[in-house]
């Protein structure tokens, strides 16, 4: 019903310093931000608000992470998804790619990367993070 | 930050007063809703009087209208409705960004009521298991705080003995204790090599955990941590989830926190145990002179 100008990120994190850190800096460069403190929240809001992209933490309570992908993925949402997680290893980067997601970010992450990244799958900014739609930001492992 | 929070606060109060909640210091999503509801009635109640008014300037005969200057009343009535519908969709405009808000602030209430409600339980946890300095104890201690904080159905404590991982307490499978497995075998061993947590959810790769014994009842879903207590390692818990529940990486890095914990309470253990002994083999010495 209202015409949003700025784009939306959902912000799915449990950790309550986190999110208000995501969200003053999303706000910051121009993104309006979303918060979800689990994984039933964060499927609810982005079914009823569609948001532009989602920035989805690996330990949510209740439903993780990777199940919120999972049933991303199989509901054929097309809702990009940027995956934090502290774990840099291949098995968990090769699992996130075959769920769908755009980019897997390890934490903890530089903000301004992770801003930058977010910036570019939204729209706000070219294609110069590393980042391209459909595909994950290998850069981020070590 | 502070300035962020005052920021956020200033646009609630902006958009609550633009949405006619005016009452409100804070207001809260049911009034917002309620609110909504009330705007959309009374629009609604409004929009279909003026259409009645417009539907009765056509049944009434031209000449009569044409004698009222019903041209004019028409076009004010059609522009007053139009303003009333552009009124109400302001209004909408500014409760949907409340919405929002007021969501946004449930959430942040919420994540730090779990997290204290997190750290309450790791403290009581804690404490318990501080109050126990006999090994013994202690050990059914963590294992049963680590059940209940995790709602696992049984696990079991394996602690180091030189190159191997013995299994010290377990809990829904007592005939565990006891057993020996080389560091590097089986999950636990992996867990303790790595000194790096693990959530099992399905089936365990063998390739992954060489040495690995699958045991009778299969558990679906289980998490092993390592004890580790300034860089030393001193075991390895092990949980395990009740059958159509799975674990997931929030319980484990619960899990793994609370392994933080515990394995300080077995080094202190230990430390009171090599005391004992100390104590125990000073005083059979002394023993042992004044006989002599």
């Amino acid at each position: 019903m209202v015409a949003h100008h700025k784009p939306r990120v959902l912000i799915a994190e449990d950790d309550p310093d986190t999110l208000v850190i995501l969200r003053i800096n999303l706000n910051a460069a121009g993104i309006e931000p979303m918060l979800a403190g689990d994984g039933h929240t964060a499927l609810e809001r982005i079914e009823a608000e569609s948001p532009d992209a989602v920035l989805l933490d690996v330990m949510l309570p209740g439903i993780d992470g990777w199940q919120v992908l999972e049933r991303l993925h199989e509901s054929g949402d097309p809702v990009p998804v940027i995956v934090c997680s502290g774990k840099d290893n291949v098995h968990d980067l090769q699992r996130a790619r075959d769920l769908g997601a755009v980019a897997y970010l390890v934490k903890p992450f530089d903000i301004d990367r992770l801003i930058d990244v977010t910036s570019e799958i939204v729209g706000l900014r070219r294609a110069d993070a590393g980042v391209e739609r459909g595909t994950i930001a290998d850069a981020e492992l070590a | 930050m502070r300035n962020h929070r005052q920021n956020e606060t200033d646009r609630l109060r902006r958009d609550a007063r633009i949405a006619g909640l005016r009452d409100f210091q804070t207001p809260s999503l049911e009034a917002v809703e309620q609110r909504r509801r009330e705007l959309w009635q009374r629009t609604a109640t409004a929009l279909a009087l003026i259409a009645v008014v417009v539907v009765a300037f056509a049944i009434v005969p031209s000449d009569r209208l044409a004698e009222a200057g019903t041209g004019r009343i028409l076009f004010v009535i059609v522009g007053v409705g139009g303003g009333l519908f552009l009124w109400a969709f302001h209004k909408e405009t500014a409760l949907e960004r409340l919405t929002r808000s007021l969501t946004d602030e449930r959430v942040l209430t919420a994540a730090l009521t779990n997290r204290l409600h997190e750290v309450s339980l790791l403290l009581d946890a804690g404490k318990q298991m501080n109050a126990h300095l006999q090994m013994d104890e202690l050990l059914d201690t963590i294992l049963r705080s680590a059940c209940e904080l995790l709602d696992a159905t049984g696990g079991s404590v394996m602690l180091v003995e030189e190159t191997d991982l013995v299994t010290v307490c377990a809990l829904g499978r007592d005939a565990a204790v006891g057993q020996r497995m080389r560091l590097g075998e089986g999950v636990a061993g992996y867990v303790a090599i790595r000194r790096d947590p693990v959530l099992i959810d399905g089936h365990v790769d063998p390739e992954l955990f060489p040495g690995l014994v699958l045991r009778e009842p299969y558990v679906e879903s289980a998490m092993s941590v390592p004890l580790v207590r300034r860089a030393e390692l001193q075991g390895v818990l092990n949980v395990n989830a009740p059958i159509g529940r799975s674990f997931t990486e929030y319980d484990l890095r619960a899990l793994a926190v609370f392994a933080e914990q515990a394995a300080l309470a077995v080094a202190n253990a230990r430390l009171y145990e090599a005391e004992r002994a100390h104590v125990a083999a000073l005083l059979d010495l002394r023993k042992r002179r004044e006989v002599s």
